[in-house]
């Protein structure tokens, strides 16, 4: 084994000549285009760029919600392109917790309704889920918003419920996806700190609009035009310029 | 098992929805109802006939149509006849009938019926028919024994002119010296009878038949004894062989014994052809159920794919959501189909008779086309009904949302980005 190998197995995420492109009609859109990174276990890496940079496509890739057009795409020792689509479902269920920008939690649902439901899908035990919920959504400062429906909820309060939610299965990452776009600057410091306190404990990348919010990650990845910018290519130190 | 809870509260996402959606499943879940309500009723009708017909045996006296002025016909069973078969095991009744026929216009001739007034008003060679339906006036009671009254069939009322009011009043004069190619006259003076009833059969020849009671068709035809036609109810379809092997041995000599036919005819004309509609009715109900499923689920994916990119994201499999709006689909149509059992209870009887009138009656053969006013198309529940609603909810979930659940397959996860 080389000393890249010993290296790779370290990292939590490894991306190799990664590559995305879209057909639109007869338009050819390459969202990704040669991406090689390394993410290590715990932390929290931001992800920012312009939009229609690549950086959605690139949370996406990780998370096993699309396949790569080219390149490999390995989380927590997964080959994710090489996966079945049964064992993506495990994946996401499992190795990954997602926070979406419009909170995305189920509408019929209570907030520990919510919190449970990825527990349920990993064949936990109904009590245990319960706890753990119960737990989660204590970690959050929600306890006694447990039985609200999401539309009883407040932006940062439904958030906050998705961020415990993605935590359910005791993840190794967690991926965010403009987090706090749907919220103002002060409830958006409050999510972005929670998520800095997750990352203590797990890998946590963050994709943001908000260059101000990004300085509060380890490591700040710029991409644009679907590349990572020079000095955040793997090898380069944890970009603490925005801190 | 949160999966098929989450499809139960689906269906309460949208009240309004709910019911919209209830009353298009309800409607043409009532409408498949009725068609079954209408195929059962001939069914059932069937079944009667039947119990009454497939039990029953004629005999006439050999070689003899037994019509007492019919050329050639007019030999009739010898009175021991009836006592005799009275005593063969497994008769539960015998009907006695006396038969003659007289000239009409228009018609060539009429049918003259002795009968015993608590016995069947079976009409000549549908027999099957049994007791036609009274329109106007009465029919024959114990009391008109030996009375000079008769009910008559409307072409016979209208041949006479005879009109509605003039039930219990008119009278009908049957010349018995009239003659007629296959009449022949007889040495009695005409009989005046009171026509206190006009019934209709549901076929042409079957409404030119007068009923008289036997007694009253003895005198006036001078036949003290002696019967044209006897039939014989053997007390059950199984005993029917032993009670004819029976009578054959007995009066084989002097009788012919004439199996029942006519059930089959009538099954393999009217109750097919009803059965054929009523089952295109329940056919194009249940296409009309799983359309209006398809267009619903088509819509509630649409609507909810961000919903179901989130669960895929966050581990749902494929076969869970699946579940989930499955379960939706089957509580909707139950719920639709409920509605529509509403609506069948409180109005399918009169909607059933409608239908039968305007969409089976006119395919029907001729004879068969006033069968509706002697059907029972009262709504009727039970096991059969229940069956129908669990099973055709099911079929119209599962046909309907079939291409519901291929998008939903179809579906990425990147679905739940779509919606911010």
């Amino acid at each position: 084994m080389s000393k890249n190998s010993t290296a790779n197995a370290a990292a939590l995420i490894e991306l190799r000549a990664v590559s995305k492109i879209y057909q639109r009609g007869d338009q050819v859109v390459k969202a990704l285009d040669g991406i090689d990174l390394s993410v290590p276990e715990r932390g929290m890496a931001a992800i920012v760029g312009p939009s229609g940079s690549g950086k959605s496509s690139l949370l996406h890739l990780m998370g096993a919600m699309d396949r790569p057009s080219s390149g490999e795409v390995r989380v927590a020792d997964q080959l994710l392109n090489t996966l079945p689509e049964s064992a993506l479902t495990a994946f996401r269920c499992n190795t990954v917790g997602f926070v979406f920008q419009s909170f995305n939690l189920i509408p019929n649902l209570s907030a520990l309704e919510n919190v449970m439901l990825p527990m349920e899908f990993a064949g936990v035990a109904a009590d245990e889920r319960k706890r753990r919920a119960a737990d989660l959504l204590e970690q959050v400062n929600l306890s006694a918003r447990s039985s609200h429906r999401p539309r009883e909820l407040s932006g940062g309060e439904q958030q906050r419920v998705a961020i415990a939610r993605a935590q359910a299965n005791n993840p190794r990452l967690i991926l965010a996806d403009e987090p706090t776009g749907n919220l103002d600057s002060k409830t958006g410091q409050v999510i972005f700190e929670l998520l800095k306190q997750i990352a203590a404990t797990r890998t946590v990348l963050v994709v943001t609009h908000a260059e101000s919010l990004a300085g509060m990650a380890d490591r700040v990845l710029h991409i644009k035009d679907g590349r990572l910018s020079p000095e955040t290519q793997p090898g380069a130190s944890v970009d603490n310029s925005l801190k | 098992m949160t999966m098929l809870r989450i499809g139960m509260r689906n269906l309460w996402r949208s009240k309004l929805r709910l019911v919209l959606v209830a009353a298009l499943i309800g409607a043409p879940f009532f409408l498949l109802l009725v068609m079954q309500s209408i195929g059962d009723a001939v069914q059932r009708q069937t079944e009667t006939l039947k119990q009454n017909v497939n039990n029953t045996l004629q005999l006439r006296a050999r070689g003899s149509m037994g019509h007492v002025n019919m050329v050639g016909n007019e030999d009739i069973l010898p009175q021991d006849a009836l006592a005799k078969v009275k005593g063969v095991d497994h008769v539960a009744k015998v009907e006695p009938y006396l038969l003659a026929m007289t000239p009409t216009e228009g018609h060539n001739f009429a049918m003259v019926v002795g009968v015993d007034p608590r016995d069947t008003r079976r009409l000549e060679s549908h027999g099957e028919a049994g007791n036609p339906k009274i329109l106007f006036g009465r029919d024959l009671t114990d009391e008109d024994r030996g009375k000079r009254i008769a009910i008559v069939g409307q072409g016979i009322a209208k041949w006479a002119g005879i009109r509605s009011e003039d039930v219990g009043r008119a009278t009908l004069t049957l010349d018995l010296k009239r003659t007629h190619p296959v009449i022949f006259a007889l040495d009695n003076p005409a009989v005046t009878l009171t026509v206190v009833g006009i019934y209709a059969s549901g076929y042409v020849f079957g409404d030119m038949q007068i009923f008289m009671p036997l007694d009253t068709f003895r005198q006036a035809y001078g036949v003290p004894e002696g019967i044209s036609w006897l039939y014989v109810r053997a007390d059950s379809a199984d005993n029917l062989p032993a009670v004819e092997r029976q009578l054959r041995a007995m009066l084989g000599e002097v009788a012919d014994i004439i199996s029942p036919t006519t059930v089959a005819e009538f099954q393999s004309t009217a109750t097919a052809a009803v059965q054929r509609l009523a089952n295109s009715g329940i056919a194009l109900s249940a296409v009309l159920m799983v359309l209006v499923v398809f267009f619903v689920m088509l819509l509630v994916v649409r609507e909810r794919a961000w919903e179901i990119g989130t669960l895929k994201a966050i581990g749902a499999s494929d076969s869970g959501i699946v579940a989930s709006f499955l379960t939706e689909a089957v509580l909707l149509c139950a719920i639709g189909a409920l509605a529509g059992a509403l609506l069948f209870a409180l109005w399918g009887g009169a909607l059933a008779q409608l239908v039968f009138g305007l969409g089976v009656s006119p395919f029907l053969p001729a004879q068969y086309s006033s069968l509706a006013a002697t059907l029972s198309l009262t709504p009727k529940f039970g096991t059969t009904t229940l069956a129908v609603l669990i099973g055709a909810s099911v079929f119209a979930a599962l046909a309907g949302s079939a291409w519901g659940i291929r998008q939903i397959v179809r579906l990425s996860p990147m679905e739940a980005i779509r919606h911010e």
